[in-house]
Formats: C-alpha cells, structure tokens, sequence
C-alpha cells in the first residue's frame, strides 16, 4: 500500500529547482520547519482541549443558569403574559318581563365586523408568483390597488356604509382594529360568514360575537326600563337591577400559541358563566301603553311645552302598572332623540350655551370650535332629558291635587266635618296677604264636599287653619312627603328645601301650602300619598318589580307590599273618598267622568314657582271608588297660554289652563281604557243606565199601541211620521244600538224615511239641545265626557259626524260634551 | 473484495482493524438520539402550523427527514470509521478541490436560494435534497492541512542567495516563517472568500476557525496569532463603530428590549424560553414557547426549548455531553497513532466545540446573534450527515491507537 506517510524522509530524487539555478527558488537547509518539540505540540493540544472542553462552558453555564434561575420569575412572567390567553366567557343578562309576562328587555347574540386594516396590508404579498421580490413602487400599488379593492367589497357588504368613512378607515394602516358594523343580525351575519370563508379574510376581516340588548316594545317604559351601555346597566331598572340581571361572567384561563389560538392542557382553568336572573315587573305593558298614549294625545292637544308624565298604580299594594314621561327615547337606540320638541330645541340650546361659552372663554377657543362645544353639549342636554324618568327624580308643586291631603288629615283630627259649610268670597285674606280662589267671583256658599268638589282655596286655606301648622307638619311627614318612597327605581329626586322647615313655616305658608303650593314633592310621593287617603289609610311603599326568578322559570325573590304606615283610619279613608268621588261626578273633576265606572280624583292646577305662563295640569284619578284596583296620576307640564305675559288664561284653542279642562279629559278615558283592560266591569247607576244603549227592537208590522209599548219597555221614546195604524218602518233598524232616551222614528202608513240627511252642527250646545236637534234631523245622540249631572255651563265640544256633513238616517253620533272647570288656582 | 485473513494484513492494515473507541461513539449517538427526540418535539408545532408545502401541515415532516438523514448518517460514520484513515492523506487535495469546486457552482444557476442568500447546492446538482457545500470546505480545510502541516517536521527551511534584493527578502520571510504559511493562507482566502459572499459570515468564521486550530497545535508561531487575532479584533471593532448596521446589532445585543418586536425578538423569545423551563423543565413537549413564539425552534434555537423543557438539569446535561465528547475527541487526538490524525481530530473536533459555543452563547444571548445551528440537534439533514461523517473521521482515526500495554 503507498501511504504518503510512508514516503522517506529525505527530498525526491529529481533535482530541485535550486539545484536546477532558478535565482528566486531556496536551498534546503538542515533546519525543519517544525522546530517546535513535541512537548510544545502537546502542550498546545492541552490547551485547546481545557479551553473548548472546560472554559468555553463555563459562561454558557452561568449565562443558562442566571436565565434560568436568577431571572426566572422575571422572564416567566413575561412569558406567562404572552403565553396565557385569558377572557372572559359572558354571561347572559337576563330578560325583564311584564306582569303578563312579556318580554320587555331580552338578550340576543349579534355579531360585529370587524377590520384589521394593518394586517390587509399585510395580507399583500411582497413578492411576485415566482417568489422573487417586488419593487417598492409595484408593491406600494398592489397594496393600493387591494385597498381599494376592499373599500369596493365593503361598501357591497354593508351597503348603508360612509363610503367617506372606509376610505379614511382602510387607510389607516396603523389601526388593527376597526368595527365596520356593529349588532349584526344572524342572517346577515351569515352572508358575511360566507364570504369570509370563500377569500379566506379571517384574519383581517372577521365577525367577532357580541350580545345585544333587545327591548321589543321599543319606546314603551323606556325611563321605566332604562338601558344598557358598554358598562353595564346604565339607567332605570337596568341599572338598579344590573347585579342581578347581569349574572356572573366565566373566566377561561389557558396557553395559547403565537397565533392567539388557545391550546387546551392540564393548566387551564375554566369557570363556568352564571347567567343573570330574569325579572318579572309589576308594569304592564297594555296600561302602561295606554299612559304613553294618553301622554302623548294630551301633549298634542294642548300645546304642552315641558312634557309631562303619568303614573298608574295599585293603590292598595304600591305595585306600578304603568309609569311614564315625555319625552321619551327608544332603548334599542337610546342616544337617538327621537322627541319632535326636544330635536326642535337643539338649535336653540345650542345657540344659547354658545352665547355662555363665548362670554366665558378662557381657553381662547375658536367659534367654531365652541359652537362644536355648544353642539354637543346641547345633544347631551337633551338626552340626560329624555332618558329622566320625571315622575320620580324631578319635583313639582302638587296644587289642588294635594287637597285631598289636607281633607284626610282634616276629617282624621275631626276639625272638619262633611256638613260644616265654608264661604268663599273669591279671595280670602290671611296675614296681611289676599290670596284670590280660581273663580274670582267666589264659590259662596259651600259645604264640605261642595268645597273639595270646586277646589276652593279659601276653604282649604281656613281647613289648614284649623288643623294648625304643627298637625299639618306631621301628617305631612306621615303621608311619606318628607322622606323618598324607596321605589326600586333610581334617580328619586332629592327632598332637600322641599318644604320649609316647621319653624320658618308661617300663616301664610300653612295657607298656601294647604292647597299644594310652594313646596314640591315628587308625583310618585304625590299618588302614594294619595293612595293613603283612599285605600283605607295605608302607606305603601311603591315598587315595580314583582320577582326575580332564574331562567327555569324558579321565583328567586318575590316583592311584597310594604306597609310603610298607616296614616289615617279606615273609616277616614271612606269619608274622604266618598267626597273625592263626587269632585268627578259633580266637581271640577267632572271632565274625567265615564259612565258606568265610579272614578274617584282631584284636579290640579299648579303655578310652577311662581314662574309667569307656567302651569302644570294634572289629575290624580282612581277607581273604581268603592273598591279602588287602580289610582293613575296625569300631568302635563305647561300648556302654552294664547298670548304670553298678560296672565292669559287659555291656550291657542280656546280651552281654559286648568287641571279639570285638560287632565281630567284625558285621565277619565284613560282610567276606563285600564278597567276596561282588567276587566272590571261596568255598573250603571239609575242615571247612567237610562242613558246605556239599548238595541232596537223589531216593531214593523205592529200596532203603534204595541210598538210604543215595547219601545217603553227599552226605554225609547217615539216620534211618527205619516198616517195610519200599523207601524210600516222603522228608523233606526232593528238591533242597532242607539242610547236609551233615543226618541225612535216610526213611519205609518206609505211614509217613507229619507236615505240620508245633513247632521247638525250642535257644538256649544246644551246636553238636550244637542239631543234635540240631532233627533229632529233623525239621528240620535251617544254622549259622553262628562256625568250625567249636566250643568248649563256643559257643552258641547265635538261630534263624531262633523256638522254639515251627510249621514245616512239613523246613525249615532257621539256628542262629547265637555265642562269648563275653573279649579283651585292660587290666586 | 474477499476479506484477507489475519495474517496475510500489513501492520497497517492490521491497526486499521482496531477497535474504535467506544466512549466516543457512544457519546455520539446518545448526543444524536437526545437531538432527535427534541427536535420531534421543537419541531412538531411548527411543522403542523405551516401549509406550504412541501410541509404541507404534516406534524412529521422534520423528524422523519432528520431521523431518515441520521440513519444515513450513522452508517456513513461507521464506513468512514471502517476506511484507513491514511487514506485522507492523499484523497486530501482532491476533496479540496472538490470543495472550492461545489464553492465555485453556487455562483451559477445551480445554487439554491433561500431566505434571500444562496448558500446551497442540491445533492445531485438539479434535484435531491439540499446541502451546504461550506460544510464539506470545513473539513476539506481540515483534512488538507492535517495533511500538509504534520510534515512540517521533516519539511527543511529554505535559504536563499543573499545576492539579490529578493534573495533576501525571502530569506527574512523565511527565518520569521511567513513563507511556510503563504499556502496555507491563499487556500483560507480563497475558501474564505468564496463563502463569505454567498453570503455565509458564519461558515466563513467556522472555517477559520478550523484551519487556525489546526495551525495552532501544529506548531506555528504564537506571533502570527497573537498578530492576525489583534488585527481581526481591531478590523471588527472598527466595523462595530463605523457602521450603524453593526452598532445597531451590538446594541440589540447588549439589550434586546431595545427593539422587541424586530432586532430583539429572537433573543428575547430564547430567553424567556430558557426562563421558562426554570431548574427541571416544564416536561417534554409541555414548551409554550414552540408555539409561535421562538421563531424556528427547529432551528438555531432549538437549544432553547430543550431547556424549557427539560429545564436546567437537562441543559447541563447536554452540556456536559458535549463536554465529555469535546474532552474525549482532544485525548483521541493526543494518543493518536501520528500526527496526521492528531491534527485532523484537533480541527474538526474544535469546529463541534466552537459550533456549540456559538449556537448556545447565541441562544442565551452571550454573544451576539451569529446563526450557527447545534450539532445533532438543529433540523438539517445533510449538515448532520456530513456532521456525522466527521465524527466517522475521528473514529477512524481512534481505531489505529495502540492499545495501552498491559503491565
């Protein structure tokens, strides 16, 4: 084998190329070039050998170790927080139902889409199709040409998209998030879902679940209800109930990769999700439909300015049926202001708080820029407006409403009775001070009923007198006046400087206050106090929500009538009740009578801080008297007078400001429209019945002896036309309901009726003229609005079948007929 | 070719039959198994997240091709153990030759490109898997100059005529020994050369480093080194401080968190992988840093998850493999029967020890990024072939050691 190793030591036998005589090549010489012993050579190799096997590992080791050990908690933690997906799992907020059962608030998942335009840039590629690199120019107009590519497919998505909006959006490259479109329904989530996975955008445009709050009833109790915003319950019962109704969210806590996917192992942690528990109101949602209703009519009628409110309640267990305020707002979109008169009044506003921020301009802000101020501050102002439930957190000056206070507390200590008589000369005088009655001419001569039935002030100014201030002072702390009713609802507003405090409360405070005026309550307090007066003494504490119950179905808590305290007897209780009955079948309440329910009530007609045009109408109504199932307070605030600063009495229709012409028309349908719905049924009395249809009998073919006797019977009267014997037809037909009274055309012989003929005007006119005239052109007259104890000064002030107008013979015309009521106004 | 019976071999031949040396062989594969099971585990995520092929979201893809090349591997380390390593003495200049040759190719077409340099050729030129043909100049350096400088001994020093100008430049290059490196060095730069502008810092510095060892212990002049290293320390210096790329990346170094997102991340992420796995690991295959967040744990970092993993204990231990298989390969090299084998031990086996320096001193960010992967454990299989082959030089060599005599 020839091994170079085994090549002699000495030089090849050819001849170098110094011993050939080339100059530049060297001679051998005896020296080697490896001089260096083997002991040098070894000791190299030692060295080598300690340094790469031992030395070079020592600081690998120390550097491992002090990573490991002496940084460990430090860059473990770092790494925890990068490694650990960690989120919340949300918990369904519960439902709120009516008392019926009828979801008025529910939960329901919604998606919203969502745009990384950081990672759409991303998502181009920086290289071409064969993999190598792109110029920058090209590559900066592929990610120009796909941004505008995804402004076009955005806006073919979600069409109702501010195309301005995601041109701007797309462009902001640094944003990696960016919602396109929030609370999308499932079915349109579904399209995006698909288009999502056919171009494969999950991961710069993708749908991210979401839940949202759902009121199907939209606008109905909204104050009641309140809403829900990124924190949570923010107002109303969505507020005060969010704890409950917000349940518990769940938590998992695990490693996740780079990518955000979570990855399941031994470490992680899950806790489950406690849904939130299901609340059953005591509103209901058909009443508390008939308030807003009511509200709203009212509002339109009467030119109100500053809104108005309604409550209705059970009296005898303080369970809210209904409870309302206009303005109001729809939770579904509760930044929307949604109310005509508050979006009419945003300019103004606007205009106003801008004059303010001008004069007080101490940053040195632009117009523009303080007008932007003004804007905005002037939508806030208006929405802090109608999400304000007022019959809770405002106060007002309750006026003759509170009447029916003074009486309870009055007849409870005995210093009146029903037959002490009052006279009232239309002003009275007390301590230096003429305070006037509303009728300025005076009631005269009066007894109890008859005063509390016209609202006198000058009789309730000498009840006062008589219960004296300290008596008066405590039943208006006991009547709950002093104190916030403890409402489950939030916001009641605070009673501070309500009312003067006992000492500083002089003859003339005691006389203003014992008609309701110059201290404020809530009307909450107003109708619970109320309540006391007529449900045989008790204070209740009002509440509106009847039981907490999981999603099964299970009562977790159930709600329980307070009795707070009972105030005045129950044979006090009946006696005042008795004589506010007769406020609406005699009295200034008249306006709210309804034939064939017993409706109870008090006018009034407060002066709002003595500010000039500022009234507020209400009327506190209930019934059925003698067993009162439902109390309803109605106000509106300011109707706008006919002309401003001259003490103008009546608004642009002529109507008369008063609780008695506005209120109780209102409140007397509204409060039948309630019983109606609970089923409470009618019951006639003498008078009433006399007036209830009756149908029609079939009396062609008969003798008009026997026909008249038959139209007796039902308590018709009967006119005829024509000559002869028998009864040849009839007006109106048989089995039409017409009222009883009704004076019925009976044509004998060949006579034969009219088709049609032109209705009456009977507006303004008496109850029997409008009756009157009405039969005599062979229609007949259904009247209502007020009770059948007409007075001259009841008229009438509508018709169904306007006059002029042609209607076939026969038809029914409703008449309402209407009372002008000057109740007790402060003078 | 009919095996010779035993008495007809040369004591040549008759050496060349001796037993390898066993601690080392078995430090090898003990080392190579560890790698495999880490790299299946480092790799496993990684491999399952990437669509593209030719991975093509298969969890297995890495650890079949490693452990298919380490099959390969091993055997191709047992039939070079088997071949008379005096053989390398003359297949030296070849090999080199070889190598500057497969250099040369990657200039043309036929080099592969990835991540933007071309440092690859595929095994058969345009198909097969690919290779990095520095790693087969890192041993041809060695080998060559194994081969050349154990003659220096009976190389004589050379005089020249004091006549000329020349004659007696020659003579003074002579006496302090530049001459006898003139070959040595064109050969370094040209490798060199070619290498670094693939372009291949890291390869270029591992040659290097090959070659200086085996200078060193062959006996040249420490005035060379001392000279050349202090230049080389001044050269980078001067490049640290002159170029905002350079001080930038020193930087970075010093303090990761600096740039976490880009410069930093890879350092960071190591670290926090390290810190993670604490003093016994978090268990095999419980890293969460594999997930996504050291970037190519299969790679140069997969030092990183082994610690996270196996925790302090088990980073030692693999140290401490290394260690013993560094330790035994220089003790190889002091009893080895001559000089050729001693030098070429010292080369390759200062390589591996340099190797590890550097992958793990990058891994705990002891010394600035440099992109050196872990012998047998970072994913490459024909750097662990070739790696392999290596240790198979060694053992070739350890066959012919005298036994010790018996007393």
């Amino acid at each position: 084998m020839r091994g170079p190793a085994r090549r002699p030591a000495g030089r090849p036998v050819r001849k170098t190329r110094y011993e050939r005589g080339i100059s530049w090549a060297g001679a051998p010489t005896s020296a080697t070039r490896g001089s260096h012993s083997k002991r040098s050579i070894l000791k190299r190799t030692l060295f080598l050998m300690v340094m790469c096997g031992v030395v070079m590992f020592i600081p690998l080791g120390w550097k491992l170790w002090d990573i490991a050990i002496v940084r460990h908690d430090d860059y473990q933690r770092m790494a925890n927080r990068q490694q650990t997906l960690d989120y919340a799992i949300s918990a369904e907020r519960g439902n709120i139902y009516d008392r019926n059962g009828n979801a008025m608030a529910m939960s329901a998942t919604v998606y919203k889409l969502i745009l990384s335009p950081r990672e759409l840039v991303a998502s181009v590629s920086k290289k071409d199709e064969e993999g190598s690199p792109l110029d920058d120019e090209v590559y900066k107009a592929k990610v120009a040409a796909r941004q505008d590519r995804m402004v076009e497919e955005l806006m073919t998505l979600v069409p109702d998209l501010d195309r301005e909006k995601a041109v701007r959006q797309v462009h902001a490259t640094n944003n990696a998030y960016w919602e396109v479109k929030t609370n999308i329904e499932e079915e349109e989530a579904e399209v995006l879902r698909a288009y999502i996975t056919e171009n494969k955008t999950s991961y710069y445009l993708y749908l991210m679940p979401d839940t949202r709050r759902y009121y199907p009833y939209s606008g109905l109790a909204a104050q009641a209800l309140g809403f829900v915003n990124s924190n949570g319950g923010a107002y109303g019962i969505e507020a005060v109930y969010n704890d409950v109704l917000e349940g518990t969210a769940g938590r998992v806590v695990t490693t996740r990769t780079a990518g955000g996917t979570a990855t399941y192992n031994t470490y992680a942690e899950y806790i489950d999700a406690v849904d939130g528990y299901d609340l059953t109101l005591t509103i209901d949602a058909t009443i508390q439909s008939y308030l807003e209703k009511t509200l709203d009519e009212g509002i339109k009628k009467y030119d109100i300015q500053d809104g108005a409110f309604a409550i209705a309640m059970d009296p005898n267990t303080g369970a809210i049926l209904g409870i309302a305020s206009s303005p109001d707002f729809d939770p579904n979109n509760y930044s929307i202001i949604i109310n005509e008169q508050l979006n009419a009044g945003l300019e103004e506003n606007a205009n106003s708080i801008f004059e303010r921020l001008k004069a007080a301009n101490t940053e040195n802000l632009t117009d523009s820029e303080l007008m932007a101020k003004a804007k905005s501050q002037a939508v806030s102002d208006a929405q802090n407006t109608q999400w304000r439930s007022r019959a809770i957190d405002s106060r007002y000056e309750p006026g003759s409403v509170f009447k029916a206070v003074v009486l309870a507390a009055a007849l409870e200590e005995g210093v009146v009775s029903e037959s002490d008589h009052f006279f009232c000369s239309g002003s009275a005088k007390v301590a230096d001070r003429k305070i006037h009655c509303s009728d300025r001419n005076g009631h005269k001569d009066q007894d109890l009923t008859k005063a509390v039935g016209n609202s006198c002030n000058p009789a309730f100014m000498e009840i006062g007198q008589r219960l004296g201030k300290d008596k008066f002072y405590q039943y208006f702390e006991s009547f709950g006046l002093m104190e916030n009713t403890g409402i489950d609802l939030p916001g009641e507003a605070s009673l501070k400087n309500a009312i003067w405090p006992k000492e500083k409360m002089g003859p003339v405070e005691l006389a203003t206050a014992s008609f309701g005026q110059r201290f404020e309550i809530t009307p909450l307090q107003m109708i619970c106090a109320f309540s006391a007066v007529i449900n045989g003494g008790n204070l209740v504490k009002p509440y509106v929500v009847q039981s907490i119950s999981t999603g099964d179905g299970t009562v977790i808590q159930n709600t329980r009538t307070e009795v707070v305290r009972q105030v005045i007897s129950e044979q006090t209780s009946q006696r005042a009740a008795d004589i506010l009955e007769k406020v609406v079948s005699q009295g200034t309440g008249k306006n709210a009578y309804v034939a064939g329910y017993r409706i109870g009530g008090k006018t009034g007609s407060s002066e709002v801080r003595t500010e000039q045009d500022h009234i507020l109408v209400s009327f506190m109504g209930y019934a059925p008297a003698d067993d009162p199932q439902v109390i309803v307070l109605l106000g509106y605030d300011r109707p706008l007078p006919r002309e401003l600063g001259v003490h103008c009495n009546y608004i642009a229709d002529g109507t008369y400001i008063s609780g008695g012409n506005m209120a109780a028309p209102m409140a007397g349908p509204l409060i039948a429209e309630i019983l109606d719905y609970m089923g409470i049924e009618k019951v006639y009395s003498a008078d009433e019945s006399a007036a209830v249809d009756v149908s029609m009998p079939k009396v062609t073919g008969k003798s008009l002896a026997d026909a008249k006797k038959e139209l007796e019977g039902k308590n018709l009267k009967c006119r005829t036309i024509g000559e002869g014997d028998t009864v040849s037809r009839q007006v109106p037909a048989a089995k039409t309901s017409i009222p009883g009274g009704s004076t019925v055309i009976l044509y004998l012989g060949d006579a034969v009726p009219e088709e049609s003929a032109s209705v009456p005007d009977v507006t303004g006119m008496t109850y029997e003229g409008a009756k009157n005239a009405l039969e005599k052109a062979g229609f007949f007259m259904r009247a209502s609005g007020v009770s059948t104890y007409y007075s001259n000064t009841t008229t009438a002030e509508g018709q169904s079948v306007a006059g002029g107008n042609v209607a076939a013979i026969g038809t029914v015309v409703d008449v309402h007929f209407y009372n002008v009521v000057e109740d007790g106004r402060a003078g | 070719m009919a095996r010779k019976a035993k008495r007809d071999l040369t004591m040549e031949e008759q050496l060349a039959r001796g037993p390898l040396d066993l601690p080392f062989l078995m430090l090898v594969l003990f080392l190579l198994g560890i790698g495999l099971v880490m790299l299946f585990s480092a790799s496993y995520y990684t491999a399952y997240r990437d669509p593209n092929p030719p991975v093509s979201n298969n969890p297995y893809y890495y650890i079949i091709r490693q452990a298919a090349f380490a099959g390969a591997g091993v055997v191709c380390m047992y039939i070079i153990s088997r071949i008379n390593y005096q053989h390398f003495r003359w297949m030296s200049p070849f090999v080199l030759a070889g190598a500057v040759f497969l250099l040369v190719l990657i200039y043309t077409p036929l080099g592969v490109e990835i991540n933007g340099v071309t440092r690859w050729l595929k095994v058969f030129l345009v198909a097969g898997p690919t290779f990095q043909p520095s790693e087969i100049a890192k041993v041809a350096v060695v080998l060559f100059y194994a081969a050349r400088l154990c003659k220096r001994d009976t190389e004589h020093k050379k005089r020249f005529t004091k006549r000329t100008g020349l004659g007696r430049t020659l003579n003074f290059l002579e006496r302090i020994g530049f001459l006898e490196l003139v070959p040595y060095g064109a050969i370094l730069l040209i490798v060199a050369i070619l290498v670094v502008f693939e372009p291949h810092m890291s390869g270029t510095i591992l040659i290097a480093v090959g070659a200086a060892a085996v200078l060193f212990v062959s006996g040249i002049s420490m005035g060379w080194f001392v000279g050349l290293g202090s230049l080389a320390i001044a050269g980078l210096t001067f490049i640290v401080f002159m170029t905002d790329y350079m001080t930038r990346k020193i930087n970075i170094w010093l303090d990761p968190w600096l740039d976490p997102q880009h410069g930093g991340f890879q350092p960071i992420q190591s670290m926090l992988s390290i810190a993670s796995g604490g003093l016994l690991g978090r268990g095999l295959g419980n890293s969460g840093q594999k997930l996504g967040f050291v970037p190519e744990p299969e790679n140069d970092m997969i030092f990183s998850i082994v610690v996270e993993e196996l925790g302090l204990v088990g980073g030692f231990l693999i140290l401490l493999l290394f260690a013993l298989l560094i330790l035994r390969g220089y003790w190889l090299a002091l009893h080895a029967r001559d000089k050729f084998g001693m030098l070429t031990i010292v080369g390759l086996i200062t390589l591996l020890a340099f190797q590890v320096f550097f992958n793990i001193g990058v891994v705990t960010n002891l010394i600035p990024n440099t992109g050196i992967s872990l012998p047998f454990f970072s994913y490459g299989g024909t750097a662990l072939m070739i790696q392999l082959a290596e240790m198979g030089i060694i053992l070739s060599i350890s066959r012919q050691i005298p036994a010790p005599r018996k007393d």
